[in-house]
């Protein structure tokens, strides 16, 4: 690998332990070249979405990635080149026979180094799928390109470590299970000196009814969010609990590698046989939502649980709750994840609708949403400056509108990424907060 | 040299279009889908699928979402293109008589064949041209540019160059062309009329055909099986019905320890 790519790579030895494969360099181009056959013929999405571009280039102004960078490789067409090259020199016909007329390049020590940097500089937003006259997804070209380096046994570190937890608690933080009851502890004796009510975050408890599955930054730092979503199923008199095993809806898999996928969501069946659960609410998490959606029924079904995003129960019982309008003018942020790839669009709006006085849009919103920067897993502390730029659109269009209170931002990678992003371009003073923050302290429920 | 032109050519160039696009559109569809990548808002039902398939093919919503300049021009291109089709193939059976069968007199169905044909062949000229031009002065678009997509574009232009040259400044003998044209298709070819602009501009029509299935002008089917897979339904929990081609009876493995998917 020739070029260097912006973040720390993971170590041969680590990479082994977590059951990849790791391929010498001498191999690499032979093993790559077996995968893309490999994926070609089992993924009808890549092989389309690589033929049918014809580079018109209206994705260039539609990804933040490229706007953010200006970095030619960050503009949705290039990034996909960097596959699609390669993809028609050793795949199609007139690759084959036309070369570089065609635009096909050979595979050189450079591809993955490049893959490496680039694909990670993609949040999988899908906001060029949106745009794109065609539908291409260079999302999808991200997640395979990222599948493959991880099945060569290149990833990042900061990947290696998150699965490494993950295979190891369940969650990607690392937290055991101790460390869990405590800081339930902790919320609960919170709310009981807020509300005088007993309301309680179980964790583990059999024979529930409903299986909550946060964003384990929700037990350190998002408490609040943990604290809206006890509030909510206390009031609705919800039997739920969270299983320690999935303390995390967050799917890691799903960016870099789909075995791990798959192996996050088989944990996610067992716990629900064993805590005899019929109905799965998934906490405030992007991606986790897109990979629970989406891919569960595909990669481990059939599912016999019901599947809803806590915005999803949130809203369908909205009439039950005893909500105070807090008065504040806030604006939401509509995770790329939610609005695009998982259909939470208008959900967060009845529910913010119901809590504040006020709720302003950004422009764009809804599916048309910029992405904050930080998704896909790329909240690497190395990437900062990178970062940085990805989220600058995001920043400009929150600066854009103009005097609010509260900016909602419901999903753990946006919570992570936006408090620096807004630090960065100077708006630090702007207080924020996931969408369940906001329901738990515009729920009236104090003891009287 | 004519008669390869006129009579054995564009047999081949035919069974090359139709054979090539066939195959690949084939191998596309052989490959199976094995996660939904429905991009939301989705449709519920199949109809309401067919309608956001149908908009995108006749007005590019996405890509007026994006880019009115674009759209307008890419738009007026494929849509004369689709009008020049029609046209010649109304025009060349019909010999420009093709309006007498909604009433027009012989002189006027005439005129109006040759104007129409005239503003289409503009209008697609002038597409080409801006999108020519586009692409030579974005600088990722010129970057990313490949000689593949330039010689489309000069083909096209030659095409429509030969073409409107015939309509404005040469008289091409339409009966003649005519008679050719129905005997390639009775497959009993005759020789191709001697007019050298004819000549060059069914050679290049055969070029065009030749290239497609093997360049990017697939987009063309494309569009249907990509629009089809990012509408697809959104999945529900628990399933309605335990449909075969899904879940855990999806036999496509992508690990190394042959983990099923």
């Amino acid at each position: 690998m020739k070029v260097k790519p912006p973040m720390y790579i993971a170590k041969q030895s680590d990479v082994e332990a977590l059951g990849f494969s790791f391929t010498p360099e001498v191999q690499q181009k032979a093993k790559a070249l077996e995968k893309m056959a490999e994926l070609r013929s089992k993924m009808r999405s890549l092989m389309v979405m690589l033929e049918t571009c014809t580079k018109c280039g209206n994705c260039a102004k539609q990804c933040h990635s490229f706007l953010g960078t200006e970095d030619y490789y960050n503009f949705p067409a290039a990034r996909a080149e960097l596959f699609r090259r390669i993809y028609k020199r050793y795949f199609t016909l007139s690759g084959k026979i036309f070369g570089r007329f065609a635009g096909a390049e050979d595979f050189t020590e450079e591809t993955l180094g490049k893959w490496l940097t680039y694909y990670y500089q993609c949040n999988e937003c899908r906001r060029c799928a949106r745009f794109c006259p065609f539908g291409i997804d260079t999302a999808e070209i991200t997640i395979i390109a990222r599948h493959i380096l991880s099945e060569l046994g290149i990833m990042p570190k900061f990947m290696q470590g998150v699965a490494a937890n993950m295979a190891k608690t369940g969650n990607n933080m690392g937290i055991p299970k101790a460390a869990v009851i405590d800081s339930a502890e902790f919320m609960e004796s919170e709310m009981r000196e807020e509300t005088g009510l007993d309301i309680k975050i179980p964790v583990d408890k059999p024979n529930s009814n409903v299986l909550y599955i946060p964003s384990s930054a929700d037990f350190f730092t998002n408490v609040d969010t943990m604290i809206g979503a006890a509030k909510m199923f206390h009031v609705l008199g919800t039997n739920w609990t969270i299983p320690s095993s999935v303390l995390e809806a967050a799917n890691f898999g799903l960016l870099f590698d789909f075995n791990v996928m798959q192996e996050h969501n088989r944990r996610l069946k067992v716990a629900t046989a064993e805590l005899g659960a019929s109905l799965v609410i998934q906490g405030e998490c992007g991606h986790g939502w897109r990979a629970a959606k989406m891919y569960t029924n595909a990669l481990n079904g059939p599912v016999p649980f019901r599947l809803l995003h806590i915005h999803e129960f949130c809203d369908e019982h909205l009439a039950k709750l005893p909500l105070k309008k807090l008065p504040i003018r806030v604006t939401l942020h509509d995770p790329c994840n939610y609005a695009r790839a998982g259909g939470i669009i208008e959900q967060p709006r009845r529910i913010l609708r119901a809590c504040v006085a006020e709720l302003v849009e950004m422009t764009p919103n809804r599916e048309d949403t910029f992405c904050c920067g930080g998704g896909s897993g790329i909240l690497m502390d190395e990437m900062f400056d990178i970062r940085m730029k990805l989220g600058k659109k995001k920043a400009e269009q929150i600066k854009a509108v103009g005097n609010i209170d509260y900016l909602v931002i419901p999903c753990s990678i946006c919570k992570a990424q936006l408090p620096a992003v807004l630090k960065y371009y100077g708006m630090d003073k702007l207080e924020m907060g996931g969408l369940m923050d906001i329901v738990g302290k515009a729920l009236d429920i104090k003891k009287t | 040299m004519l008669f390869f032109i006129g009579q054995v050519l564009p047999y081949i160039a035919a069974a090359v279009f139709v054979i090539g696009t066939c195959l690949r559109v084939a191998v596309w569809l052989k490959a199976p889908v094995p996660f939904p990548l429905t991009l939301f808002p989705a449709a519920n039902t199949n109809t309401g699928r067919m309608l956001l398939i149908g908009r995108e093919i006749l007005f590019f919503d996405s890509l007026r979402r994006g880019d009115k300049w674009l759209w307008l021009w890419a738009w007026l291109l494929h849509i004369s293109l689709v009008f020049i089709i029609i046209g010649h193939i109304a025009g060349i059976y019909y010999l420009t008589k093709q309006f007498t069968l909604i009433g027009f007199s012989a002189e006027t169905s005439s005129v109006l064949s040759g104007w129409l044909g005239t503003i289409f062949g503009m209008v697609f000229l002038a597409a080409l041209l801006v999108l020519f031009y586009r692409r030579l002065t974005i600088p990722e678009v010129k970057r990313l540019s490949d000689p593949a997509d330039y010689f489309i574009l000069g083909l096209l232009l030659a095409i429509v160059v030969t073409g409107m040259y015939m309509r404005l400044a040469s008289d091409v003998d339409l009966p003649a062309v005519r008679a050719f044209m129905a005997g390639l298709f009775t497959l009993h070819p005759v020789p191709i009329p001697k007019h050298w602009v004819f000549i060059s501009h069914f050679a290049l029509v055969n070029i065009l055909l030749l290239y497609f299935p093997f360049s990017k002008l697939i987009h063309m089917v494309g569009i249907i099986i990509n629009r089809a897979m990012i509408t697809e339904l959104p999945p529900v929990y628990p399933p309605r019905r335990v449909n075969p081609t899904q879940g855990s009876n999806r036999s496509i493995s992508l690990g190394e320890g042959g983990c099923r998917l």
